[in-house]
């Protein structure tokens, strides 16, 4: 079912009036306002915390540290993040105190009056630094945190190792391989960019029932994760239905709900935390700094024999924002996943650091990942003497071959995908002087629907229905899928169905934003609730719920990404001229709302690949604001030019393949090697600046 | 850390300049887009702001014989805006026209611009080139000072307590060569790389008799260059040395190392630079970005 | 100190302080919540405003400094011109929705400062206005439907 209406969002008159409102927006009765006093440094004992100023200061309700709310910890899986410092501090930016005043300004003023004392520790400000023999301890005992994934023994300061592969089939194939590459890769840590700070307001109200609003896209499990971290009941948490003013990966983690929640039961009034950007850049949960070794061995036809992968990636002072069962980042153990590979090993670990904790950014992992296999595939052919194309079309998975992990698809098209990538490629002239190239990489992530619900209901106030959902709007366009989807389904004018995003108490569950599987799950549930809702014979709601899994696992969709560059060999400037996707698709439901999530993706992984860099060196942000992290402009950007592979195979009633993570992954290394085939230069670290390049170019000679 | 507890708007300069003298922890305000910053960074604590955005004129563009007065409170905005600007100093109207974005061009001042004396911006370089003088009033009266003199160093100016920029004025030289060339290698938005002014005179004979060139974005401040003026000095445009200017300004450029540039990777793209922008300013342009690469 | 301001058309007095924000003086005692603070630092855009109709940083912008100047936000500028509100619609240039007042406002300041602005001038101008979810597609169109109307 294509649903190509371009009748636009449901959203979208309140986005464009300012009438939206958004968790900053909102006014409760009473409210309090929390300011954070935050560490200054990268690892200290906490001495000392002295209030005394700041509780004087006007407007001030209160000043609270660890000991007042119970010395609290959170996590998504594991639990080690402390609501409020204890004892000790493992990263700047790291809440230490939390002042809680009548406004923000008097909040914020007073904060600044509170004095701690620091006793410094040595700061450990790097995964390198960390796993290192004689590495200082960034905790204790990480191994007894609830939810820890790592042994006693495991090895210094880890978060999380995993082991995937038969390393000694791979070692043996790698020694016999006739040409192999062996090169490192580095990312850097960067904010998923979301535009709108993390944010929330808690109320516990007199009977003990706590209300939160806040812009976390997994509701449902934040509630399980606030009851696990402040011993409350489930049933007594209700999280409201907020939209989200972006994800990309960012927005999942519990954040200042604990902190909230917990400044409400102690004040008895609602309690508001929402960060300014300079905090939210410091002290959520960005993007792991990654350092990638990659073996990949060939014939000297170009059939790739082997593939050894070690990711070693900067966790930073907690896991707890890590919320999969390994603790790891899934990107990392799907290296090499587009590709026929008789063999391949992957270890990835993540290591304690005292800097800020890392978390999930659209595609967690493979950003990084696909960036160091898809270079070193280009350093392959390189090395054959063979075209890239031709290498990665030798290789790639065709209709039922398995993976590396044994999964046969039920369609494989990666080829087409390349073949749609590169017919649409059209070289441009460079100025006199300027160097022309252009560099491909390639990527392919599977479709999953995961848990949700869905709810309809005559709607009272016309002859339409009311879909009452469970998930936020992160801006995707889910809740118009929706709309589309009933509407279809249901014979009904669109403004006739009206969609609702409901309490997390008027619905039994869902899974969250995330893994691309929105668009997949809702049409699913869609199709289900369109279907009870015409064989009832009452007025009564109609239920759906949809656990996660089943056939749709077996659905995956490539994506390929030809960047064409303009190389300055004086100074290593580096000018994107085009970056074209060509993508596996099946039926696209919101033509607009697809393609911005295709222009976003690769706007995204442009910025990834040449500007954006949290740098944090010597423990610290060096990042303090938006100017500096430098995410792209609308002037910046490329053309982006998108070549729909249509005619795939895809899930759920309405035949879709996820897209919200196909596009920012591939584009870093297109865009190395681009540079490398304009220049001979290689540059094996993101971002690609001019002044790397020109480096690079030095190297090469 | 005081609370800042008083907000003026004085309308006469003589007015503003006992407010400031009035107060050790007095400010002058232009636009606030920097001082707004700063205070929210915790890096400057005033305890009065002395707003100039209501002295009559101060905003006003006038030609004179020989030179343009520009006013301090004129916005960035105006100045890449004001025909007569974009006639006689097509350089200045560039380097206003592309720093930072419309929002803060629409509001950030001359003065405060001047004021604020942060290595990385845009204008200083320009008007150093175009060797304009910015007039000053205090306490102790009204002085000329050349943009030379009212730099010294990060975010430091020779201004003394309670003296406040008026105006700028830069001389008019009719058949001059002005280029600024801006090297922004990320994102356009950012602030240069290296920001190189070149401001050339012919003299009768069709060789060079003035020409200066100046660098923002290497140093504490921006800098006039010298060495590389006296290598295009007397030249005729077409026997100029390019590759003996590169290397005037790789050697005696200073330059403090950042994130948009290691030291020898600044003082390198800065000789390039600055090769290109004398080239484009003597007629043959090349590739000076800061614009796109042309698409054909 | 008490200002004045011509707020959307319309006259309001607010107690501000001396280094109040124009943003939270709107935001938190005028009610307009439309105008959202970002990046706090005048980057990214999203707390655009009109003052004097001149586009401005809110975050930056000393509430003091707007007394007796005509200022406009999102909700009036898309209330007194529906067309305004409509092209962004229309277009979908938006997702998350966190940016797009100040899109919006961007979009209002063009059409008020060049009204013939080629595609290459309006891309150069929204370039002040950061967007993460749409790569600006939609909204470069919706700014070109919008300055394109009379």
């Amino acid at each position: 079912m294509a649903v190509t209406t371009g009748a636009g969002r449901l959203d979208g008159r309140d986005k464009a009036t300012g009438a939206t409102r958004y968790v900053a927006d909102l006014v409760l009765p009473g409210v309090l306002h929390v300011a954070v006093v935050r560490s200054p440094l990268p690892h200290a004992e906490i001495g000392a915390v002295d209030g005394t100023a700041a509780a004087a200061a006007p407007g001030v309700v209160g000043v609270f540290t660890a000991a007042d709310i119970g010395s609290p910890h959170f996590g998504r899986r594991v639990m080690d993040a402390p609501v409020l410092a204890v004892d000790r501090v493992r990263y700047v930016g790291e809440p230490v105190a939390a002042v809680v005043a009548d406004t923000r300004r008097h909040a914020e003023r007073a904060a600044a009056l509170v004095e701690v004392e620091y006793r410094e520790l040595p700061v450990v400000a790097s995964a390198a630094e960390a796993t290192a023999a004689a590495a200082p301890d960034v905790h204790d005992a990480p191994w007894d945190y609830p939810g820890a994934v790592v042994k006693q023994g495991d090895g210094p300061n880890l978060q999380s190792v995993v082991r995937h592969g038969d390393e000694d089939a791979t070692a043996a194939a790698l020694a016999s391989a006739p040409v192999v590459v062996d090169a490192v890769y580095t990312t850097p840590a960067g904010h998923q960019g979301y535009l709108e700070p993390q944010g929330c307001v808690a109320r516990v109200g007199p009977d003990g029932l706590v209300e939160v609003w806040i812009n976390n896209k997994s509701p449902y499990r934040l509630v399980g994760q606030l009851a696990a971290s402040l011993g409350l009941e489930p049933d007594r948490i209700v999280v409201h239905p907020v939209p989200i003013g972006g994800d990309f990966g960012g927005k999942g983690s519990p954040m200042a709900a604990p902190l909230c929640v917990s400044l409400s039961r102690l004040t008895g009034r609602p309690c508001r935390l929402v960060l300014r950007y300079s905090e939210d850049l410091s002290s959520t949960n960005p993007r792991h700094p990654t350092t990638m070794r990659v073996r990949l061995g060939a014939d000297r036809d170009g059939r790739l024999l082997a593939l050894r992968f070690d990711s070693l990636a900067d966790g930073g002072a907690y896991a707890a924002f890590k919320p999969i069962a390994s603790v790891n980042l899934h990107g990392m153990v799907e290296a090499g996943s587009p590709y026929r590979l008789p063999h391949r090993y992957i270890e990835s670990r993540i290591a304690y650091t005292t800097t800020v904790p890392k978390g999930h950014a659209r595609a967690p992992g493979a950003p990084q990942a696909t960036f160091a296999v898809e270079s070193a595939m280009d350093e392959l052919a390189a090395r054959l003497g063979m075209d890239p194309v031709e290498l990665r079309r030798r290789n790639v998975l065709v209709d039922g071959d398995p993976n590396p992990d044994g999964v046969v698809w039920a369609e494989a098209r990666g080829r087409q995908v390349l073949d749609a990538a590169v017919t649409a490629l059209r070289p441009r002239a460079v100025p006199a002087g300027w160097r022309h190239g252009w560099g491909i990489s390639l990527y392919d992530r599977a479709t999953a629907p995961g848990q949700t619900s869905l709810r309809l209901r005559d709607d009272p106030d016309r002859p339409g229905v009311v879909a009452e959902v469970p998930i936020p709007e992160t801006g995707t366009g889910n809740h118009t899928v929706v709309r589309e989807g009933l509407a279809r389904l249901l014979g009904l004018d669109r403004d006739l169905v009206r969609v609702v995003h409901v309490p997390t108490s008027d619905l039994p569950g869902d899974a969250g934003v995330g893994g691309s599987r929105v668009t997949a799950s809702l049409s699913e549930a869609v199709e289900r609730a369109a279907a009870a809702w015409a064989a009832r014979t009452d007025r009564e709601p109609v239920m759906v719920t949809l656990d996660a899994g089943g056939d749709s696992t077996r659905v995956t969709s490539f994506s390929a990404q030809i960047a064409q560059v303009a190389v300055d060999p004086e100074t290593g400037q580096v000018r994107v001229l085009e970056v074209i996707s060509a993508l596996d698709v099946a039926e696209v439901v919101n033509p607009a709302a697809h393609r911005m999530q295709i222009d976003g993706g690769t706007a995204m992984g442009f910025g990834f690949a040449v500007l954006e860099d949290l740098r944090i060196e010597d423990g610290q942000v060096w990042a303090g604001n938006l100017g500096d992290f430098r995410m792209p402009t609308a002037h910046d950007l490329p053309q982006l030019t998108t070549v729909l592979v249509p005619g795939g195979k895809g899930v759920g009633a309405l035949n879709v393949k996820q897209i919200g993570e196909l596009t920012n992954v591939p584009t870093a290394a297109a865009i190395a090697n681009a540079v490398a085939a304009a220049t001979g230069a290689r540059v094996r670290s993101v971002p690609v600046t001019a002044e790397a390049v020109l480096s690079a170019m030095e190297v090469a000679g | 850390m005081s609370a800042v507890t008083e907000f003026l708007a004085p309308d006469t300069v003589e007015a503003a300049i006992a407010a400031l003298a009035g107060d050790d922890e007095a400010v002058a305000v232009g636009g606030a887009t920097a001082l707004s910053l700063m205070m929210k960074e915790g890096l400057l604590f005033p305890s009065r702001l002395v707003w100039l955005g209501r002295i009559p004129g101060w905003d006003s563009i006038t030609a004179a014989p020989g030179m343009v007065r520009i006013g301090a409170g004129v916005t960035l905005a105006d100045l890449a805006g004001s025909e007569s600007v974009r006639r006689a100093l097509p350089a200045v109207a560039a380097a206003a026209g592309t720093a930072a974005n419309p929002r803060v061009r629409s509001v950030a001042t001359v003065g405060g611009h001047l004021a604020h004396a942060d290595p990385r911006q845009d204008l200083p370089p320009v008007l150093l080139a175009a060797g304009a003088v910015a007039l000053v009033s205090g306490p102790g009266g009204d002085r000329r000072v050349p943009v030379d003199d009212l730099l010294v160093g990060f975010y430091e100016t020779s201004l003394a307590a309670a003296e406040v920029i008026t105006a700028v004025e830069v001389p008019l030289t009719p058949g001059s060569r002005q280029v600024y060339a801006r090297f922004n290698p990320g994102s356009a938005d950012d602030y240069p790389t290296v920001g190189i002014a070149v401001h050339v005179e012919l003299g009768p004979d069709d060789t060079v008799a003035s020409v200066r060139v100046a660098a923002g974005g290497c140093a504490s401040r921006a800098v006039l260059l010298h060495e590389a003026a006296a290598v295009i000095r007397g030249r005729s445009p077409s026997a100029l040395d390019l590759p003996a200017v590169q290397a005037a300004v790789e050697a005696e450029i200073p330059v403090v190392g950042d994130h948009r540039g290691a030291e020898s990777y600044k003082r390198r793209v800065a000789g390039v630079w600055a090769r290109r922008a004398v080239a484009g300013a003597v007629g043959d342009a090349g590739p000076l970005l800061g614009q796109p690469v042309a698409v054909v | 100190m008490k200002i004045s301001l011509n707020l959307n058309g319309e006259q309001v007095y607010a107690d501000v302080e001396a280094d109040s924000l124009l943003l939270d003086t709107l935001r938190d005692q005028l009610g307009l919540t439309g105008t959202k603070e970002g990046c706090g630092v005048g980057v990214c855009g999203a707390c655009s405003v009109l003052v004097g109709g001149n586009p401005v940083s809110s975050c930056l912008y000393l509430a003091a400094m707007a007394d007796g100047a005509d200022v406009w936000t999102v909700e009036g500028l898309t209330a007194s011109d529906p067309d305004l509100a409509d092209a962004f619609v229309e277009c979908e240039g938006m997702q998350c929705g966190i940016c797009t007042p100040g899109q919006v406002v961007a979009a209002a300041a063009l059409r008020r400062h060049h009204p013939g602005a080629s595609p290459e001038e309006i891309r150069r101008w929204m370039s002040g206005n950061l967007c993460r979810c749409t790569g600006y597609g939609t909204i470069i169109e919706a700014v070109e439907r919008y300055v394109g109307r009379d």
